[in-house]
C-alpha cells in the first residue's frame, strides 16, 4: 500500500511537471500572440481600414492618434489624480451618531378636511 | 376663510369617541388572542390540566414547576453559543475581529476584509447542528447564498465589473508588457508543483496553485471547480473541500501586497535599475480600445476555452465600457452589480471558515503555500522584466519594478510599484506603466486557471 502510494505520488509529480511546462508555454504563447497582434496586426488592420475608407495616410506610423499627441499617459494620470483627490476631499468623515429629533407639530391644518367642508361658492 | 369654534370641538369629540372604541376593541382582541398563552383555557380544553397532572403524579406542584423551569433553562443553555463553543470557534472569531480591525484601522482592502471579517464571525457562532443554521447545512439561508461560491457564479460577475472598470490603454500602447503578466504566472505553476510534493492530489494542487495568480475571484472559481468536496478522484476518494481556505488565503495575501512585495523588489532590483524612467505611453485611439476586448476575447478563449466564464465576462464588461453606447450597463456593472456580488461573496466566503471544517493541517499548509506562491510570482515578474531589458535598448528599456505588478491584484500591486519607484526617484511615476502588466496578469491568471481546469477537471 505504501509503495502504491509512493508510486502514485511520483506519477502525480511527473504529471505535475508536464502541466507546469505546458501550462507556462500556453500562457506565454497566448499573451505573446495577443501582444504581437496589438504590436503589428492592429496597426496593419487600421491601415487597411484607412485605405478602404479614405485612401489617404499611407504611413503606418501616422495612423495612431496624430490629433492629440500631447495628451500622454502622464497628463491623464495627473488629471485623474487631481479628480481623485478632489472627490476624496468632498466626502470627509461624518459624524456617525444618529439622533432623531422630534418635530413639535401636534396639529397642522395642511390636509385638514374641515377647511374643505366649509368652503362656499362665492 | 372663517372657522367656527363649535364645529371643531364637535369633530374633536367624535374623534375621541372613535379612539375609545378602537382602544376597547384592541384590548379585547388582544385578550382573546393571548388567552391560550396565559392559560385561560377555561372550558375550551378541559383535558389539558388533567394531562399535566398525569405526567408528573409523584412530584408536588411547586417543586415540579421549579424543576421544569431549571430543566428548561438548562435545555436553552445547551442551545446557546456558550455551551457549544470550542477553542476553534473562539480563535476564528478573534481572527474575524482582526480582519475587521485591519480593514478599518489600516485601510487594507476594507471592501474585502470587512465583509470577510464579519463573515468569519457569522460562520463561527457555535450552534446546534440540524436546525438549518450553518452555511454547510443544506437548506439554510447562508447555504443558498454560498451556492454562488460553490458553483462559481460570483467570480464571473466580479470579472464583469472589473472589465467595466479597467482601462486597457496602457497595455495597447505597449503590448510587450503583456509578457510580464505571463511571467508572473510561474507562481501559479510553481505552487502547484509544491502542493503536489506536499501530498495534495492533482486537482487540489491546481486549486491551491492559483493563489499565486493573486486574483481572488479566479481562485474561488477554480477551487469551486477542482477542490469542491464533490468531485471523485481516480483512486475512488472524494476531493477535499478547500474553497474556504483558498479564498481566504488569496484575499488576505491580496490585501497584504503592500507588505509582501517591496522587500522582494529591493532584493532583486538594484538602485540604478529602480531609477529607470520609461517614456510615456502613447495615446490610444478609441477604435483600438473597442477592438481590444473583442480580439482579446477571441484569441484567449480559443487558446484556453475553459477560462471562458471569466475571460468572457471580463472582456464583455470592457466592451460595455469602451463601446461608448452602453454607458448605463457599464456603470451598473462597475458600481452596483460588483458591490452586490462583493457583499455576498465576502460574507459567505468568510462564513465558510466554520472552525470544525477550517482549522485543519491542510489550511495551514495552504496558507504557507499561498505566501510562497506570492513570492515566486513576484520574483518571476521581476526577473523576467530584467531579462527583457537585456534585449531592449535606450529609450525602450523598462523599469524592472513593474514586473512585480504582473501578479494580478489589481490595482494594488501597480500602486505598490509606483510607491516603490517614488522612493528611489521622487519624479519617476510608474503607475500607468505598471497598470499594463497588472491587467495582463488578470488575463494571464484567468488563462492559467483555464489550463489547469482543462487538465485536471
Amino acid at each position: 500500500m505504501m509503495l502504491l502510494n509512493m508510486s502514485l505520488q511520483v506519477d502525480q509529480v511527473g504529471e505535475g511537471y508536464v502541466i507546469l511546462l505546458t501550462g507556462l508555454l500556453i500562457v506565454f504563447s497566448a499573451l505573446l500572440i495577443l501582444s504581437l497582434f496589438f504590436q503589428f496586426g492592429l496597426p496593419l488592420m487600421l491601415y487597411v481600414y484607412r485605405i478602404i475608407t479614405k485612401g489617404r495616410d499611407k504611413k503606418i506610423k501616422d495612423i495612431p492618434m496624430s490629433a492629440d499627441e500631447n495628451f500622454t499617459g502622464e497628463v491623464a494620470a495627473a488629471i485623474s489624480t487631481a479628480i481623485h483627490l478632489y472627490l476624496n476631499e468632498q466626502h470627509d468623515d461624518e459624524n456617525a451618531v444618529l439622533t432623531i429629533k422630534q418635530a413639535r407639530k401636534l396639529y397642522s391644518p395642511w390636509s385638514s378636511k374641515i377647511y374643505g367642508t366649509h368652503q362656499k361658492l362665492k | 376663510m372663517v372657522l367656527k369654534p363649535i364645529d371643531t370641538s364637535l369633530i374633536l369629540a367624535k374623534k375621541h369617541k372613535m379612539k375609545k372604541i378602537l382602544l376597547i376593541f384592541g384590548v379585547l382582541s388582544l385578550l382573546i388572542f393571548i388567552r391560550p398563552a396565559l392559560g385561560f383555557s377555561s372550558d375550551a380544553n378541559p383535558k389539558d390540566g388533567i394531562t399535566t397532572v398525569e405526567a408528573q403524579p409523584n412530584v408536588d406542584q411547586g417543586d415540579g414547576v421549579f424543576t421544569n423551569a431549571v430543566h428548561g433553562i438548562e435545555q436553552f443553555y445547551n442551545y446557546t453559543g456558550f455551551a457549544n463553543a470550542t477553542w476553534g470557534h473562539i480563535i476564528m472569531i478573534l481572527i474575524g475581529i482582526v480582519f475587521i480591525y485591519l480593514g478599518i484601522k489600516f485601510d487594507y482592502e476594507p471592501l474585502l476584509l470587512i465583509p470577510i471579517g464579519i463573515g468569519v464571525i457569522i460562520g463561527n457562532i457555535p450552534f446546534v447542528a440540524g436546525n438549518q443554521t450553518g452555511i454547510y447545512e443544506t437548506g439554510s439561508v447562508l447555504n443558498y447564498l454560498y451556492f454562488g461560491v460553490v458553483k462559481g457564479v460570483y467570480p464571473p460577475l466580479i470579472f464583469l465589473g472589473i472589465g467595466a472598470m479597467t482601462d486597457f490603454s496602457s497595455l495597447i500602447a505597449n503590448p510587450k508588457l503583456m509578457l510580464l503578466g505571463a511571467a508572473a504566472q510561474i507562481g501559479v505553476f510553481g505552487t502547484f508543483l509544491g502542493a503536489l510534493y506536499l501530498g495534495f492530489s492533482l486537482p487540489e494542487a491546481g486549486a491551491i496553485g492559483i493563489i499565486g495568480g493573486a486574483d481572488g475571484p479566479t481562485a474561488i472559481f477554480l477551487s469551486s471547480k477542482l477542490a469542491n468536496g464533490i468531485n471523485i478522484l481516480p483512486d475512488g476518494t472524494t476531493v477535499k473541500n478547500l474553497i474556504g481556505p483558498i479564498a481566504i488565503a488569496a484575499y488576505s495575501y491580496m490585501a497584504l501586497v503592500p507588505v509582501i512585495q517591496p522587500p522582494i523588489m529591493r532584493l532583486l532590483v538594484n538602485k540604478e535599475d529602480r531609477k529607470i524612467r520609461m517614456k510615456p505611453p502613447r495615446a490610444v485611439t478609441q477604435k483600438e480600445k473597442m477592438i481590444f476586448p473583442v480580439v482579446a476575447l477571441l484569441l484567449t478563449t480559443f487558446i484556453s476555452p475553459s477560462a471562458l466564464p471569466l475571460l468572457g465576462m471580463l472582456f464583455f464588461g470592457n466592451l460595455l465600457k469602451e463601446s461608448g453606447r452602453t454607458e448605463r450597463l457599464a456603470d451598473t456593472a462597475r458600481t452596483k452589480l460588483i458591490d452586490i456580488v462583493t457583499i455576498l461573496l465576502g460574507v459567505t466566503v468568510g462564513a465558510s471558515t466554520q472552525a470544525d471544517i477550517f482549522i485543519t493541517k491542510d489550511s495551514m499548509l495552504i496558507f504557507t503555500l499561498g505566501a510562497v506562491s506570492f513570492v515566486i510570482a513576484t520574483m518571476g515578474g521581476l526577473l523576467f522584466a530584467k531579462f527583457m531589458n537585456l534585449f531592449l535598448k535606450g529609450d525602450n528599456k523598462i523599469n524592472p519594478l513593474i514586473g512585480a505588478s504582473g501578479v494580478s491584484a489589481v490595482p494594488d500591486s501597480a500602486r505598490v510599484v509606483h510607491a516603490e519607484a517614488l522612493k528611489s526617484d521622487p519624479h519617476n511615476y510608474l503607475l500607468m506603466h505598471a497598470m499594463a502588466p497588472n491587467v495582463s496578469g488578470v488575463i494571464g491568471s484567468a488563462i492559467a486557471a483555464g489550463i489547469l481546469l482543462s487538465f485536471l477537471a
